[in-house]
């Protein structure tokens, strides 16, 4: 996920470098309103946490193994800005100390990770949130929000990647990184939804939540047309961000267009999805060739992918609630 | 105001952050394909290297480490970079590659030479926001003590749960989350001593 140095093409750089530089010392200061002497401690407390926790490898697939990256739980634990300061931390930390994410790239890095995965992924969980309310709401909010951090932190990757070059580029490396941040994604989506709920059920007070927002108890019944609604627009916005491109009307005229007048190497173009290995027996299923299966492949990921997060979100609320409705309960008695 | 370091006994901070900076942003602008000047490049980074005494064996070994991840970026990035530059695919994830493996060695030796209390200082007064530096400072403190803390809770499961095959992803995740809760236990605790100690969010360090 973190971007090398030199992948990137230079107006890619100077652009996301001054976005970067522009969010974060923003972020700082609001972080610093609000915490003061505290920022960091807090902050630094936060980063270190979110390091340590990266180490902890996550069985993914046969010898593959994923880690928690952590942008979108330290939003929901500390706010977005916070969020946000707490991962340029730890990227200004992995690029000097540990090579990883190139220096030229750091800004792209904290566009994708910072800026797009705590403070856009926050965009997504709050509203879940108070939709659902409660424990429940956190729960799903949490969840449906990483999977949608990672989702979209890799399609802003792949459109600097491909900032600068050609359409059907784009398209290939966007149909990649969507493939395999799917997987990821989901990834990310249960490690955070776990540990959201384990904080929920030991130190809800962590978590953070405006005045309003009462985390304990749960002022909604049962959840009724609410939820069914939040899903409905999150099932939404992923059909969006990832059938967006067969949203432009005739796609491929540009293509043809291009081809007429000779303006685009028709005969030169390599096949889309041939590429990465084309001297090699390409990696990829022969349906995947075309720019259209490309398309349809990266839609299908991030159906698939939002189905099953949504899934797992909701299996993971109903366990919570049950086993939890009478610790809380019998607490409510005592008191 | 002046540095400290006596002279001569080593490169101030500064001027190691700006000239493997400096390499790196070198490396990035070189046209693709210009193999003569990334060349000299790489001479003059390895004349550096052999001064600097660092293991020649384990920044290469680093170098491999990355290459995977680089390649199947260079894969993907490399049709931007054939269709605007006349290079060949193969040529350009090669000139990719390479370029990148300058850059990745430059950070390697600057890593290896500058303890990071120094490289933070030397960001510092190269204009890092204060906030952020001193954050950075207080993250490379505790974060090796939480990692340390995460594996002493790691052994302390493996002794408690033998027979298991492999770790759950909800034993995983229970192990994150009781490091949270630890982590922030800290802070909260910490923060109190320095508060105590006259914390007011500036960083006071001997040497400035």
């Amino acid at each position: 996920m973190h971007i090398p140095d030199v992948l990137l093409g230079g107006g890619a750089a100077i652009a996301t470098g001054a976005i970067a530089a522009a969010g974060l010392g923003y972020a700082l200061r609001r972080v610093d309103e609000r915490h003061g002497a505290r920022t960091t401690s807090l902050m630094g407390m936060t980063a270190a946490f979110v390091f340590a926790a990266q180490m902890v490898n996550f069985p993914v697939g046969p010898g593959v193994t994923g880690h928690l990256m952590g942008g979108l739980l330290s939003a929901v634990l500390l706010g977005p800005w916070a969020g946000a300061v707490v991962i340029a931390a730890v990227l200004i930390v992995q690029c000097f100390l540990f090579q990883d994410g190139g220096v030229t790239a750091l800004g792209a890095n904290f566009v994708n990770m910072g800026l797009i995965g705590a403070v856009g992924g926050y965009a997504i969980y709050d509203p879940i949130r108070r939709a659902l309310g409660g424990r429940r709401g956190i729960l799903i909010g949490a969840m449906v929000a990483a999977w949608f951090s990672v989702l979209l932190a890799a399609g802003a990757f792949a459109i600097e990647l491909a900032a600068g070059g050609r359409r059907e580029d784009f398209f290939r490396i966007l149909t990649w990184m969507a493939l395999v941040h799917a997987a990821i994604g989901v990834g990310e989506a249960l490690i955070t939804g776990l540990v959201v709920r384990l904080v929920l059920l030991t130190r809800p007070e962590l978590i953070e939540a405006p005045s309003e927002l009462e985390i304990e108890g749960d002022p909604r019944p049962a959840p009724g047309w609410a939820p069914t609604v939040a899903a409905g627009m999150g099932i939404a916005l992923a059909v969006a961000v990832f059938v967006s491109p067969f949203a432009a009307p005739d796609p491929d005229g540009l293509e043809y267009v291009g081809e007429k007048f000779a303006f685009l190497p028709s005969e030169e173009t390599p096949p889309v999805l041939a590429a990465p290995m084309p001297d090699y027996e390409a990696p990829v299923p022969s349906a995947l060739r075309g720019l259209d299966e490309a398309k349809a492949a990266t839609a299908a990921a991030g159906l698939i992918g939002t189905l099953v997060v949504f899934g797992f979100a909701w299996g993971m609320a109903r366990v919570f609630t049950a086993s939890d409705a009478r610790p809380e309960a019998s607490a409510d008695a005592v008191a | 105001m002046p540095s400290p370091d006596r002279p001569g006994r080593r490169p101030d901070a500064r001027v190691k952050l700006i000239a493997a900076v400096g390499f790196v942003v070198a490396v990035v602008v070189a046209p693709p394909g210009s193999w003569r000047y990334l060349g000299a490049l790489g001479l003059g980074l390895g004349g550096v290297v052999v001064a600097s005494g660092v293991s020649i064996p384990r920044l290469f070994a680093r170098w491999l480490g990355f290459l995977l991840l680089v390649g199947f970026l260079a894969a993907l990035a490399a049709g931007r970079v054939a269709a605007t530059s006349g290079l060949s695919w193969r040529m350009a994830a090669l000139d990719l590659v390479a370029r990148n493996g300058l850059a990745l060695l430059a950070m390697m030796t600057l890593a290896q030479v500058t303890p990071w209390t120094e490289m933070l200082r030397a960001m510092r007064r190269l204009g890092m926001p204060p906030a952020l530096a001193s954050t950075l400072a207080f993250m490379h403190r505790y974060g090796f003590v939480l990692r340390d803390e995460l594996a002493r809770m790691a052994t302390a499961r493996r002794a408690r749960s033998f027979g298991r095959r492999g770790p759950g992803f909800a034993a995983l995740a229970s192990l994150i989350g009781v490091l949270l809760g630890r982590a922030l236990d800290r802070e909260e605790r910490v923060f109190a001593a320095m508060t105590a100690r006259g914390w007011d969010g500036t960083l006071r360090t001997l040497d400035d």
